[in-house]
């Protein structure tokens, strides 16, 4: 009988913990975890296909010019390939998902980076680019690219994306 | 026999190779084990005390001074406090960390953005931050201080003077030998008045105020410059015994982020400025790469140390600058390589010392390289220590003793370590 109570003790404590865990990683937003390996598996979905990049975080104010401009973008566009990346760390997801809501971003899947050492994530995107926001790259179909640091016009996304954007 | 011979000399040099690997590695492992045996990672630190613990170790963006006794001061902001925590061993141990603002407020702690600690030579303890208010860049400059040695902190107060809910960012605190007291920071309340009148700002403004009693009361706050970077922290050194030189990343021509230089007196007054680099970083964005500066052994000099990747200039750079002659001399590339940054300059008896941040893909790599000309030769880089875990930007720490190194990284915990000098016979 203290045998089944313990052992029920037990699983009830296990029950609780796998509970509150899926509580604790449920998350009602479009947030992916950016980690090392996260790039590589972008650019596998966007196999043989072109893509744009765009990479951003909270504290940077030029950032928020070109999320307006792609958030209208992906308002008249919802299927242009736009791939969104904040280097801010996932502890301030709220804060990033409501700056995507105000940009009509937050609809769409994005990444915010999942590890501290920062640099190692630069690193799996482009080793030249020294962290200044924003950035922002071309992946042509071959996926050879072109970087941009500095605020996007939509001028140089009409270049690259002429059948998107007229 | 030839092909057999040189098969042998292939596997000789890929033994070789593995062995002076690691060789390598041994010695690295080594040198961490043996210059940080008293560090602490913060994860192990909360295996040991609870998630809970507050140290040194487990805060945000520490930053150091050692005031006349000896004693470090570290400040370090955690669950939306800045703490002050003291050692008497140079960081082997600490006191318990002491609350500073009773009530939380978001205080920033970043690389470029951190609580800034200054200890008169009265004992008083002064401090300065930046807490955010809002997600679109506004904040507000923060001052409290001890005036009974530490124990406890005078309920912080607001510095910038305009009421705005506005950006007011990226403070810089310095003390003089005659003790005034310079708070300088990046504020906004220029960009928001013109933007209403629908004329074009590029970027922020440089304000400061100055204290001639420890931090009791300040000046009002006075402009340096319109159309600062909005993004980068402010380098400050002595000029004279009553005023500062402060260095920091200004915009040219609506679009080039450089740096300019500037001497602030007590009294408001703002002189000598003038365009401190010219590497033409056309670029609209936050580069996020404040620049160091230190005096130089002449008057009126400043060894100064940035990053740029402009068109003329790729990488971290050094020069030495003339304020008379608003020149630079003695400009070297320090490195060009891919993920060099954020610079660090101290000087101790005649020897001037830079560390910065370099990444090889797999590790952090904290370089070194001194001079003891003034500046006008450099030894080799050094790889000075190395983690392959998140850090911070280093930052070394000149006292009457020599020059600390203050970084805190994920693997080692916070690290106040001595960079000794170099004999030069």
């Amino acid at each position: 009988m203290l045998k089944f109570a313990e052992h029920a003790r037990k699983t009830l404590l296990s029950v609780t913990a796998v509970a509150l865990l899926a509580v604790s990683q449920v998350h009602a937003d479009n947030i992916q975890a950016f980690s090392g390996q996260s790039f590589a598996q972008i650019k596998e979905d966007f196999a043989g296909k072109p893509f744009v990049l765009s990479l951003w975080s909270i504290d940077c104010a030029p950032c928020r010019v070109e999320l307006k401009l792609l958030g209208e973008i992906k308002q008249q566009q919802p299927e242009f390939p736009l791939v969104v990346i904040s280097t801010d760390l996932l502890e301030d997801r709220e804060e990033a998902v409501d700056i995507l809501d105000s940009y009509h971003l937050a609809e769409f899947a994005s990444w915010m980076f999942a590890d501290a050492f920062v640099e190692k994530l630069r690193f799996s995107i482009d080793p030249l680019w020294h962290g200044e926001l924003p950035r922002s790259y071309f992946f042509a179909q071959d996926h050879s690219f072109k970087a941009h640091s500095g605020v996007l016009n939509k001028e140089q996304l009409q270049e690259y994306f002429p059948n998107w954007l007229e | 026999m030839l092909r057999i011979h040189g098969q042998v000399a292939l596997i000789m040099r890929i033994f070789l190779m593995i062995s002076k690997s690691i060789a390598i590695l041994v010695a690295s492992i080594f040198m961490m084990t043996v210059q940080l045996a008293n560090a602490q990672s913060c994860t192990a630190l909360q295996e040991q005390s609870g998630a809970d613990i507050i140290s040194v170790h487990c805060g945000g963006a520490p930053s150091a001074t050692v005031d006349a006794d000896g004693r470090l001061w570290v400040t370090f902001v955690q669950n939306k406090h800045v703490y002050v925590t003291y050692s008497d061993d140079k960081g082997e141990n600490y006191s318990q960390a002491v609350r500073v603002n009773e009530e939380p407020e978001d205080a920033e702690f970043n690389g470029e953005n951190r609580p800034k600690i200054v200890v008169a030579e009265t004992g008083d303890v002064l401090l300065s931050w930046t807490t955010k208010t809002s997600s679109n860049f506004t904040g507000l400059i923060r001052f409290s201080r001890s005036v009974d040695g530490g124990k406890s902190f005078s309920q912080p107060r607001t510095i910038n003077d305009d009421g705005l809910h506005t950006g007011h960012r990226f403070d810089s605190l310095f003390l003089t030998q005659s003790g005034n007291l310079y708070l300088t920071w990046i504020d906004k309340r220029d960009m928001e008045a013109t933007l209403a009148r629908d004329e074009d700002y590029p970027g922020a403004a440089i304000y400061y105020a100055v204290s001639q009693d420890y931090g009791k009361t300040f000046s009002e706050n006075y402009r340096v410059s319109h159309n600062s970077c909005e993004c980068c922290r402010i380098a400050m050194a002595p000029h004279g015994v009553d005023n500062v030189a402060i260095l920091w990343r200004q915009i040219y021509d609506s679009q080039i982020r450089d740096h300019a230089i500037a001497v602030l007196s007590a009294q408001g007054q703002v002189s000598a400025m003038d365009r401190a680099t010219v590497d033409d970083w056309y670029i609209d964005a936050c580069p996020h790469h404040g620049p160091s500066m230190v005096s130089a052994q002449a008057e009126d000099q400043y060894h100064m140390s940035w990053f740029s990747a402009g068109d003329i200039h790729k990488g971290i750079y050094y020069a030495r600058y003339d304020l008379n002659s608003a020149m630079s001399s003695h400009l070297i590339e320090v490195d060009a390589t891919p993920g060099a940054g954020h610079p660090s300059l101290a000087t101790h008896a005649d020897e001037l010392k830079m560390v910065w941040k370099g990444f090889n893909g797999v590790q952090t790599q904290l370089k070194l390289m001194r001079s003891h000309d003034d500046g006008k030769s450099w030894s080799p880089a050094e790889d000075f220590l190395l983690t392959d875990q998140a850090s911070d930007h280093p930052l070394l720490i000149s006292t009457a003793q020599g020059v600390y190194l203050s970084w805190w990284t994920a693997q080692y915990g916070y690290i106040f370590k001595e960079v000794a000098n170099v004999e030069v016979r």
